[in-house]
């Protein structure tokens, strides 16, 4: 079996250059999934506060972001703010990320009604007590599927970052393209590209469902 | 005024430079072709999103196990790859396999945001029509309505309201997605811009209007998801 | 009072974003050598001395200019001696030397921004471009060639009429084409694509008939399937470029330019990466 595909998959270039994109790739989405968990978490909080200014300046932030492509906010990053390649697209997609995030716990913490705050002050919890407790298990659970799926985007998303030359899966496998040039290796690279984030993406995706199920059963019938 | 302006040191040089500025709005119609195209990408996408997921959508949620597996393999298959890369499957690889096959860009550009955006609408469908309970379902079937028919009349009239919130978020989603075809020189408002910038260097101008024109167009869609979902809730 | 403690909760995770963002942005401070500078330098290249650091744009996908070892990580060329042949006169260890991978698009920006010293990535010197940045004398001549699939039947320039030709955004072999096809009277249409890898993908799948760039980073992408027409336009100068403003800077990489010409390691440098 000498075929031209078998000639490129015996060849460990390969195995080594989409490994390296690879961990590029991982090394964009989990710290851009991380950092857009804290600033999500704030933004949103502020919304959710209705404080004056704080909450006007998340909305606006909210708003405005989340309307732009993710494309164009990790051209930006690069173009304007001048960030490496790999730090333009961790910025310019936690800039996106925090956006949507933020409005995720928005609507996590909105669905808790008024009445079981009211009630679990005047049973003497504090504050933090009340949302430890009370609030934030049935609204965590309620959010981990849109949270799992918004990472599961930046992941998917992290390709962009091919636009600006950041050694990624995505440009990695297509420099790779004019190594083994010849269309049934071309086609191959492409296959094996899909897999490497199918297979990433629907393990994530398994967890976040059996870790739900999980979570909701502990606690009884939570929604619907 | 003249002195003022001559007084702020990034309307003078850097990337927000006057002349930058001046450049970009001498070559405006460049954006505007693009953003045109993006247009159209944009409501053809979208349409083709919308027909695809509600079939796959009602596929996932029927009690037939094959079209209930095919639309979960297309939901997990769309959910979990990126975008861009479906995209270069249809640019590169498709006239590869079939040589002189050449899908214009801008087909390419519909049927991405429409086959991937398709799976997001129905995941969004299936769960409209779950959330209305199987007792209606089986009540409109023992009325005699037909499987087809009971969805039509009674199911998905119902799921309408509670689907329509995420459904117009898709669409936002789905625009803003449109600008991938960039990467595989498209010709929309991304490509348009991105080309300018990068001929002459003038990014910052480009870009602040490149977002806004992005912004104006899902802006009021996002709105219209705002309304939807406060008045759920007050329902 | 469920407002007031949620505000108590958001200083705290500011605080925590605010040490987040510090341990992001933190960058590692060289240390400034000891040792004396043997030779009086100018200030742009004493500036570069004391940050201990030279930082050099180079290309990582053109062959005998700069390519970068896909195993190893590392970078070869004529391009990557000439920044190790500017280091050594400025007094900075070869291992002292950061490459940065650039592309036609990403050069310019990433000199204006701070990012690096010195571009050493086949850039020509335009008149343009001496308005927003500054370049050294020549350093090498290339010319924008065209490279065909065999299949295509593409002989030449004439043979483009009706064809498409893919050409990386920002570069300049857009107006060197478009320049030449109007003077033969041949119609070409245009795509742009941020990066050389995807035109070559694009040229493999026959969305373009041509790819059209430096006839040096052509070279990278020849098969056996595949050639450079003889065609060749614009004849180009490849200069060492640095931020505007950093003129005795240039100044210096000239005068060791000079030397090297007079002296023969630049035809040494030529010969052992077969480009003359």
């Amino acid at each position: 079996m000498n075929t031209p595909v078998m000639l490129m998959l015996s060849d460990p270039v390969l195995y080594i250059g989409l490994g390296r994109g690879l961990l590029l790739t991982l090394q964009i989405s989990v710290m851009s999934i991380a950092l857009s968990f804290v600033f999500g978490t704030i933004i949103g909080s502020m919304r959710y506060s209705g404080l004056p200014v704080l909450s006007q300046i998340a909305t606006t932030y909210i708003e405005f972001i989340r309307n732009l492509p993710t494309l164009l906010l990790i051209l930006v990053s690069y173009f304007v703010l001048g960030l490496p390649a790999m730090w333009a697209a961790t910025i310019g997609l936690t800039i996106y990320t925090s956006a949507i995030i933020a409005e995720i716990i928005r609507g996590g913490l909105n669905s808790v009604p008024e009445g079981q705050w009211e009630a679990a002050r005047s049973q003497g919890f504090s504050f933090l007590q009340s949302m430890r407790y009370i609030v934030l298990p049935p609204s965590v659970v309620k959010m981990i599927p849109a949270i799992v799926s918004q990472f599961v985007t930046a992941i998917k998303d992290s390709s962009f970052a091919m636009a600006i030359g950041a050694y990624e899966l995505m440009f990695k496998g297509t420099i790779l393209a004019a190594k083994y040039w010849k269309p049934s290796q071309i086609i191959t690279i492409y296959v094996v590209i899909s897999m490497v984030y199918f297979v990433i993406n629907f393990t994530i995706s398994m967890i976040a469902r059996r870790l739900q199920t999980k979570l909701s059963i502990g606690r009884g019938s939570i929604g619907s | 005024m003249t002195e003022l302006i001559a007084g702020i040191g990034f309307l003078q040089e850097g990337p927000f430079a006057i002349p930058r500025w001046e450049a970009l709005f001498s070559n405006i119609d460049v954006l505007w072709a693009g953003a045109l195209v993006t247009l159209l990408v944009a409501s053809l996408g979208l349409a083709m999103a919308l027909a695809l997921g509600t079939v796959i959508g009602v596929m996932s949620a029927s009690h037939w196990r094959i079209p209930r597996a095919f639309a979960r393999v297309y939901v997990e298959f769309y959910q979990n790859t990126p975008l861009l890369i479906q995209v270069f499957m249809l640019y590169n690889a498709i006239p590869l396999i079939y040589p002189g096959l050449f899908i214009p860009v801008i087909v390419i550009g519909v049927f991405g945001v429409g086959m991937y955006h398709g799976a997001y609408i129905a995941e969004v469908v299936r769960a409209g029509i779950q959330s209305i309970g199987r007792g209606q379902l089986e009540a409109a079937l023992s009325q005699g309505f037909t499987y087809v028919g009971a969805m039509r009349f009674i199911i998905i009239p119902q799921a309408m309201r509670i689907v329509l919130p995420p459904l117009t978020n898709q669409a936002v989603n789905l625009i803003k997605n449109t600008s991938v075809i960039a990467i595989i020189a498209g010709g929309d408002l991304m490509y348009a811009g991105d080309s300018f910038a990068g001929r002459y260097g003038h990014y910052g101008p480009t870009y602040v209007v490149v977002g806004l024109l992005y912004f104006l167009m899902c802006f009021p869609l996002a709105r219209l998801t705002r309304r939807l979902e406060d008045r759920m809730m007050a329902a | 009072m469920k407002k007031s403690a949620l505000l108590v909760l958001l200083a705290l995770s500011l605080v925590l974003g605010a040490f987040a963002l510090a341990g992001c942005g933190a960058k590692e401070e060289a240390a400034a050598p000891e040792t004396e500078p043997a030779v009086e330098l100018p200030a742009g290249a004493k500036a570069i001395k004391d940050a201990g650091v030279l930082r050099v744009g180079v290309k990582a996908d053109v062959p005998n200019f700069g390519l970068q070892d896909a195993a190893t990580g590392e970078f070869a060329g004529m391009e990557i001696d000439l920044a190790k042949a500017i280091a050594k006169r400025i007094g900075i260890a070869e291992d002292k030397v950061k490459f940065e991978a650039v592309t036609a698009k990403t050069r310019g920006p990433l000199l204006d921004n701070g990012q690096l010293d010195l571009v050493i990535a086949t850039f020509t010197i335009k008149p343009e471009r001496l308005e927003q940045w500054n370049f050294s004398k020549p350093y090498y001549q290339d010319e924008v060639g065209l490279l065909v699939k065999n299949s295509s039947g593409i002989k030449s320039l004439a043979d483009l009429n009706g064809k498409t030709v893919g050409v990386a955004q920002g570069a300049t072999s857009h107006d060197a084409v478009q320049a030449e096809a109007d003077k033969a009277g041949v119609k070409v249409t245009f795509l742009e694509f941020a990066t050389y890898p995807e035109i070559n993908a694009a040229l493999e799948s026959g969305r373009v008939d041509a790819f059209s760039v430096d006839k040096s980073i052509l070279s990278g992408y020849l098969t056996e399937n595949s050639t450079i027409l003889p065609d060749g336009f614009s004849p180009q100068d490849y200069g060492i470029a640095s931020k505007k403003g950093t003129d005795d800077l240039t100044t210096f990489i000239n005068g060791m330019l000079a030397e090297m010409e007079t002296n023969g390691e630049m035809k040494t440098l030529l010969e052992k990466w077969s480009l003359n």
